[in-house]
């Protein structure tokens, strides 16, 4: 059960994957205009990366490692599709909102990296555990993201106004520089704030990324971390 | 050699079981899909050129077939009288196929508008056949010569984007050889 809630939590905060991680930007880019945008991604996201960490994790022991990636992204292909079949029948204007970054899911590498670094060494439960904190730690950070840009540029949140009369929107805020913009000082405040931790915790400030890299087992720059 | 064959059969096994789930879910969500369609995507260009009517158009709809294809009919209902139909016909225009909603009012057999539904032309200037100022040109006009003015109508084509505007007269125009050929059966078809 502990063991459940580390991996469950460890996506939530630790590992936060567009924050801590920097995994899967092209979608917290792309698709954060508005709260209710980052959150619909997030959960089609959700969906897919607890499915394919369950199913890879059920089929591991029968994957031939050599063509592991392959398996990877046709199970993930799969469900991608359905979920862009059920987001049609059932949300038609989110499905029009997103356009094409739903199809891209299948190469967002949080999916295949969650596939390859954790759910293909470890069993179904605990694989699930891990695909449901990293969907929801990334959903809750497309839809702050999300939010925030929504709040600047528009003055409004998931479509309600909630500024003060007088309020002078920041457009660019909801267009692509407003992305880069907002995430990249997201990231700065997030790193100032570990550093922060660490000088009082008496350890050494660092620069860069402050992540643990040996959570990211497929990193190919894991050993200089 | 073994585990060649290994790979061959779960790759295959993982495809194919893959194939067969999506299908199925296809199969399943097919019809919610097309209603979802029709009422995001077309709804707009059907009302915009239906007139005034008081019953569902997208829940009416009929399928017509013609020359071997199905075209689905949208019917503007008002107190029981059918008053004016649409249907989607498609132009070749000059990024891929140009999808027009065409009206025709029942009583006056004129055209009661047109409307696009989708198109892949230039932006700013092919997609211009979608404004106001060109399609308005449609409204109430008479069915026989849909023409371009420089193919000896009155059409004014859009500047500079002469082969969007002949794929939609083109469309406006099979649209009205199905209507000539199929109105008796648009007349029988909502009474």
């Amino acid at each position: 059960m502990n063991r459940l809630w580390k991996e469950f939590s460890k996506g939530l905060w630790k590992d936060l994957p567009p924050f801590k991680l920097v995994l899967g930007l092209c979608p917290v880019l792309a698709v954060t205009n508005t709260a209710d945008n980052g959150l619909g991604m997030g959960i089609a996201v959700v969906f897919v990366l607890t499915l394919s960490n369950l199913v890879v994790s059920l089929i591991r022991s029968i994957i031939p490692p050599k063509v592991r990636i392959v398996c990877f992204i046709a199970i993930s292909a799969s469900l991608v599709v359905a979920v862009e079949l059920l987001m049609q029948a059932y949300a038609y204007p989110l499905y029009q909102q997103l356009g094409i970054f739903v199809p891209l899911i299948v190469v967002n590498c949080i999916i295949l990296g969650r596939a390859e670094a954790f759910a293909f060494k470890n069993p179904p439960l605990l694989a699930i555990a891990d695909g449901l904190g990293m969907g929801i730690g990334f959903t809750m950070s497309l839809t702050f993201l999300g939010g925030l840009r929504e709040l600047l540029g528009k003055g409004q949140l998931f479509g309600a106004d909630v500024t003060w009369q007088g309020f002078e929107p920041l457009g660019f805020m909801v267009e692509a520089p407003g992305a880069f913009v907002s995430l990249g000082v997201l990231l700065a405040i997030m790193n100032f704030a570990e550093n922060v931790q660490r000088r009082r915790k008496g350890l050494k400030a660092v620069e860069g990324p402050t992540h643990d890299c040996g959570s990211c087992g497929g990193c190919s720059s894991a050993s200089n971390c | 050699m073994k585990e060649m064959i290994k790979m061959m059969v779960v790759l295959s096994l993982i495809c194919g079981l893959s194939g067969v789930t999506l299908a199925a879910l296809k199969e399943q969500t097919a019809s919610t899909i097309e209603e979802q369609v029709l009422t995001f995507v077309q709804a707009p260009a059907i009302e915009s050129v239906l007139s005034a009517h008081d019953n569902n158009p997208i829940k009416d709809r009929k399928k017509f077939d013609f020359e071997g294809k199905t075209i689905t009919v949208f019917p503007a209902i008002k107190d029981g009288a059918l008053i004016s139909i649409a249907f989607e016909t498609f132009g070749k225009g000059y990024g891929g196929n140009i999808g027009v909603m065409v009206g025709f009012s029942m009583a006056s057999g004129t055209l009661s508008g047109i409307g696009i539904t989708t198109m892949k032309e230039t932006p700013g200037l092919g997609t211009r056949v979608a404004g106001h100022g060109y399609t308005t040109q449609f409204k109430d006009h008479s069915i026989d010569s849909v023409k371009l003015k420089k193919q000896g109508g009155d059409i004014e084509a859009v500047a500079g984007a002469t082969i969007s505007s002949t794929g939609t007269v083109n469309a406006v125009q099979s649209a009205v050889s199905i209507f000539n050929t199929l109105k008796p059966q648009f007349t029988d078809g909502w009474s």
